[in-house]
């Protein structure tokens, strides 16, 4: 049974501005799992607004729609999709809108939650669930509307393998039930299981197949000999043993040995969500205020916030949320003229880029991965000692994922000591070492160069 | 297996009943609460005392609820030195009592407001200010306030990066006025167009749920189990 | 200016983050600075915000209004029911005197002189409280003088500053509406 079919739709954000999406064809039927994948800021989030019906703007073309059909959209960040604070409370909401007796109410959650394998306490507070149970709890909060196609938006990069499985699980039964599924996805193979009908939206068309990023180990020599048990360079961050935990709660992690970094090495820390890879990186610069001071120096002294200057960058998550200036030289330069250095570091950086043709452009009206590498690249401008990044690589595009690869190198070639977060192994010789954060215990995981050559 | 399922349902009925009655009680705490708070302001100077001991009753059922009472206790001692210092310099030591009488209304203000913080589910006062709101301002209020931990967090964050990024924004450098343009342009300007995308989000959020589709929307009550 | 459309639920949520932001930031820059009459520079920033994205009568009010009950559930400052007042006596006085203006005042000038009625409306609670909690009379009057002048330059700067903020969200496409 066909449900929803788009014959030449194109949309786009404002008549001056580029088009998202381009005569798009797609038909969707009962039972179907569609994957479309492309990088960040492609238009994927828009696609299914537009298959949701909740886009605010007009489209050109013809969409058809089963008469009966409901459909239900899970975007990407759950916390902006959480609207009250008891799961019971959240997956009842669409039911309160749609004037269903309370008394009615109760079968229907707990119908829609064991559906997603949720054995919960209604009354949990949802602020206590991990990303991969909150994901879970958004997906009951539309099953308990009974739609016919479910629509969720990249999932993988929410969740870690853990929740990954676990969502595959749901979603493989929902499939069997006869409810069509279309996954906005970056990496497709995650889910590649459940997926039948493969899509790639680059430049605003859609076509068959799957978007990947060639993040294959370049075969290049890697810029410094480094071995994996010795370090030239000074150290630059030091820890003791210590238990990391938030004033008042249960130890989060522990780290029995301690860890350090060296000047000119690429360390990665990797682990699950929520596991405590951002916290950490927030002491180290100085950002969290615990009662229990951890053992840390980095560049010789206690870490606190503001005391490094230049010295030391940090780069979190969404980095766009810290772009205010009115062009993107402007915003590279903000720093440089803050911290009194040579503000001609911008344009050089831009150069080394290939990205002058932005200067003068809006920083907000560039894509994901622009707006992602040039707040990389003005950190990189200030040539600072350390350098501590939040999963620099999440959703990235080919082009720029390579850039900033090439950003990282370069500064640790001239020195500076770098720590990466990543919910997943980073597959890159450029890394010289990797923490690793997994059940509770931070540690060094051995990840031979040579082995990684071979493979 | 029928009986069970029919004494479950009843077991059901009651319990909703006791959630509206939770509600009732909800909307008399608040009212208790404006006259409570009115109270501290109107009364005479002599009549404080019995009301500071009923709002002294309150303050012991919050902490009951594991309420912390810090915040109220930092305003109040903020509150006491700066209203008590202005009332030296201004009027000298024969008026410190006037002021510190001042001081008690409004701390006898505030403490009802924060039991009822402590000891009223957010949604229950949502449910209850829904009556007197239409229910897109009840839904606005409700999401504001659940969002508050999110707003904050985010607007730490972004205050550390930018000073992290070496915006003159340190409190140190905010005594100086001067430097306030620097702290709307780095913080609340990104801030604000946060608060622009996560507007449409839940926007989106809300309405992909079918809110604003009935006109008489009903509201969840939550089963507590009681054993 | 459309004023029969009903406001959009992103705009509704809008205004409600923008009351609940200028709560939570009152409360935080209260403790951190200690400066009195600095709530009227984040409440005057925060309404002409308002008033220039919507660019609607009501806009403000409703931001002073949601603004209020976030203070009275949070418990905020002085809680109680006084605080409604606080917020919303400014928000009613300049959504009235905006409508008043006329539009092809420069934005700047708009903003000063609502932010100045703003800050006057501002300390008649301010002086309302006083009076309530029993201070004298003539020191109330002292008072509210006082208020308007330290609140008034808090509220000029504040307003002054919304502009180009305005002018910002534009430059990047941000505000989907012309309607400064």
């Amino acid at each position: 049974m066909k449900l929803l079919e788009l014959d030449g739709v194109s949309f786009n954000y404002g008549s001056q501005l580029a088009p998202v999406l381009q005569e798009l064809k797609l038909s969707i039927g009962a039972g179907q799992c569609h994957c479309v994948s492309g990088p960040t800021g492609s238009g994927k989030s828009s696609l299914l607004n537009l298959l949701a019906g909740v886009l605010s703007r007009p489209h050109e073309g013809d969409i058809w729609r089963h008469p009966e059909l409901v459909t239900g959209l899970v975007m990407q960040d759950p916390q902006t999709q959480l609207l009250r604070q008891t799961v019971g409370a959240e997956v009842a909401f669409a039911l309160e809108n749609l004037g269903i007796p309370a008394e009615n109410m109760l079968p229907k959650v707990q119908l829609a939650l064991r559906r997603v394998g949720l054995f919960l306490r209604l009354d949990t507070p949802v602020s206590t669930l991990s990303l991969g149970q909150k994901y879970r709890l958004m997906i009951a909060a539309q099953l308990v509307c009974e739609p016919h196609l479910l629509l969720l938006d990249e999932p993988w990069a929410q969740l870690d393998d853990h929740g990954v499985s676990e969502l595959l699980a749901v979603l493989r039964n929902l499939i069997a039930e006869g409810m069509a599924l279309v996954l906005v996805e970056h990496n497709a193979a995650a889910f590649a299981e459940i997926i039948q009908h493969y899509w790639q939206l680059e430049a605003g068309r859609l076509s068959e197949g799957i978007y990947t990023v060639n993040d294959a180990p370049v075969q290049d020599v890697p810029v410094r000999a480094w071995g994996g048990a010795h370090h030239l360079g000074k150290v630059l961050v030091s820890a003791e043993a210590f238990d990391f935990c938030f004033d008042g709660c249960q130890p989060l992690f522990s780290c029995p040995q301690g860890f350090q970094l060296h000047a000119g090495e690429i360390v990665t820390l990797v682990g699950d969500n929520g596991a405590g890879k951002t916290s950490l990186l927030k002491s180290l610069a100085g950002m969290l205020h615990l009662k229990l001071r951890l053992p840390l120096k980095v560049l010789g002294r206690k870490p606190k916030l503001g005391v490094y200057g230049a010295e030391l960058g940090l780069l979190l998550q969404r980095p766009s949320r810290q772009l205010f200036e009115t062009n993107v030289l402007a915003e590279m330069q903000f720093s440089l003229n803050r911290f009194e250095l040579p503000t001609a570091r911008a344009e050089q950086m831009l150069l080394d880029l290939e990205l002058s043709a932005l200067a003068e452009q809006s920083p907000h009206k560039l894509s994901y991965g622009q707006q992602h590498l040039i707040a990389l690249a003005s950190l990189a401008c200030l040539q600072p000692k350390v350098l501590l990044l939040d999963d620099p690589l999440a959703g990235m595009d080919k082009e720029y994922y390579r850039k900033v690869w090439f950003l990282l190198k370069r500064l640790s070639a001239q020195g500076s000591a770098i720590l990466m977060t990543s919910h997943r192994l980073v597959e890159h010789s450029a890394v010289s070492r990797q923490l690793s954060l997994r059940q509770g215990l931070l540690a060094e995981e051995a990840i031979g160069m040579e082995e990684r050559y071979v493979g | 297996m029928w009986v069970s399922c029919r004494r479950w349902r009843l077991r059901a009925r009651r319990r909703w009943s006791r959630e509206k009655q939770e509600t009732t009680l909800c909307a008399l705490s608040l009212f208790l609460v404006c006259v409570l708070s009115a109270c501290a302001f109107v009364l005479p100077a002599d009549l404080l005392l019995p009301l500071a001991a009923v709002n002294g009753l309150l303050v012991l059922h919050g902490l009951a609820h594991r309420g912390s009472i810090m915040g109220v206790v930092k305003l109040g001692v903020i509150q006491l030195t700066i209203t008590l210092s202005l009332y030296l310099l201004l009027y000298g030591v024969d008026h410190l009592a006037q002021g510190a009488v001042v001081v008690g209304r409004i701390i006898l203000a505030t403490i009802p407001g924060w039991w009822l913080c402590i000891t009223a589910a957010p949604e229950r006062i949502g449910e209850v200010l829904s009556a007197f709101l239409p229910s897109k301002w009840a839904f606005v209020v409700a999401a504001s306030l659940s969002l508050l931990p999110y707003m904050a967090d985010e607007v730490r964050e972004i205050y550390q990066i930018q000073c992290l990024r070496g915006a003159r924004i340190t409190p140190k450098a905010l005594r100086n006025p001067k430097n306030w343009p620097e702290l709307v342009y780095c913080v609340l300007f990104p801030v604000l167009i946060q608060l622009l995308k996560l507007s449409r989000q839940m926007a989106v959020a809300a309405q992909s749920r079918h809110f604003g589709k009935s006109t008489r929307a009903t509201h969840w009550h939550s089963p507590r189990d009681k054993k | 200016m459309n004023k029969k459309l009903p406001l959009s639920l992103q705009d509704s949520l809008f205004i409600g983050f923008c009351a609940t932001l200028l709560v939570a930031l009152t409360g935080m820059l209260r403790l951190k600075l200690g400066l009195s009459g600095h709530s009227m520079f984040l409440m005057s920033f925060f309404y002409l915000i308002c008033y220039g994205v919507l660019g609607r009568f009501g806009s403000m009010i409703a931001c002073g209004g949601i603004a209020g009950l976030v203070a009275m559930a949070l418990g905020v400052g002085k809680g109680g029911p006084m605080i409604l007042l606080k917020f919303i006596l400014p928000a009613i006085a300049m959504d009235l005197v905006a409508l008043l203006l006329p539009l092809t005042l420069g934005l700047h000038w708009r903003c000063v002189i609502l932010g100045i009625v703003g800050c006057m409306a501002w300390a008649v609670k301010v002086a309302l409280t006083n009076a309530l909690a029993g201070m004298a009379l003539d020191v109330v009057l002292i008072q509210w003088g006082a208020s308007v002048l330290k609140g008034g330059f808090f509220a000029t700067l504040g307003a002054l500053l919304v502009p180009p903020v305005l002018h910002r969200l534009k430059a990047h496409d941000l505000l989907h509406r012309d309607k400064l």
